[in-house]
């Protein structure tokens, strides 16, 4: 009698051995992992034209130029005035 | 600088979710066919498990703190396989009937040695409680430690140690006792 106590959880780990998954499976996976990136890139491409096509969206880029472009005037603003002090 | 780290691009999520991929594809179909019992099955449980982690890859990453990510792939897997089973209402909960084909996909030089140990053991696995026998699966088929169980489980360390100690001890019993049926139901 080699199964001793001890070793119960040897016969365990032979019993639930690691189990290689099918070549094909790992060859299909791959494929839809792809098509999904392709179709996610696509998807953000055509919403990101389609977007921009519609005026509404312009407000937050413009918004954003216009903040940062006063921001920088204003800072080029001061710094003059320091060197001029 | 670990918490506030910068949106990674799309190109750097996709090679970092393939690395995943290719480090726990085994583990993940290994959990699945203990869990399901066929290939078939197992084939659709991993595919489906991995285009799921797609989806909440970069979001896993985000909160998993630099942690491993094999006990979220293997909850992913576990959420599915319950799904699978709700939906065909007609299969029991505990899942394999015949332990047959899992016997088979051991090697002649085991099954040599001690099939129907092995084919004992396998189906004292199927008998026990689905926590147990999930407990089991992570920490002999997959090599988990405690924390990575507990983790894929939303478990203790503690409790999770307490779990795997008493799935042991069940199924020691069950296998010495008699061959099959000795433990519950």
């Amino acid at each position: 009698m080699t199964e001793a106590a001890p070793s119960f959880e040897g016969l365990l780990h032979k019993a639930l051995s690691p189990v290689e998954p099918p070549e094909d499976l790992g060859r299909r996976l791959e494929g839809a992992l792809m098509s999904l990136t392709e179709s996610a890139v696509e998807e953000l491409e055509a919403w990101e034209l389609s977007a921009m096509r519609d005026p509404r969206n312009w407000v937050r880029p413009a918004a954003a130029v216009i903040v940062g472009g006063t921001a920088g005037v204003a800072l080029v603003l001061l710094r003059a005035r320091r060197r001029i002090r | 600088m670990a918490d506030q780290q910068p949106q990674k691009s799309k190109t750097q999520l996709d090679a970092e979710f393939s690395e995943l991929y290719r480090a726990h594809l085994r583990d993940v179909y290994s959990y699945a066919y203990y869990r399901v019992g066929n290939h078939h099955d197992a084939e659709d449980l991993t595919e489906q498990t991995f285009l799921q982690a797609y989806r909440h890859f970069e979001r896993a990453q985000r909160e998993s703190n630099g942690r491993p990510l094999r006990p979220w792939l293997i909850r992913i897997a576990h959420n599915l396989a319950a799904n699978l089973y709700r939906d065909r209402s007609r299969r029991p909960v505990s899942p394999i009937d015949d332990t047959s084909e899992l016997v088979a996909s051991h090697t002649t030089e085991e099954l040599v040695e001690g099939r129907d140990e092995l084919a004992r053991v396998l189906d004292g696995v199927q008998r026990l409680p689905d926590d147990r026998r999930e407990a089991l699966i992570m920490r002999f088929a997959l090599g988990m430690d405690n924390r990575e169980i507990a983790r894929a489980m939303g478990r203790s360390d503690g409790a999770t140690k307490v779990l795997i100690h008493r799935a042991v001890k069940q199924l020691e019993e069950m296998v010495g006792v008699s061959g099959t049926g000795a433990g519950n139901d």
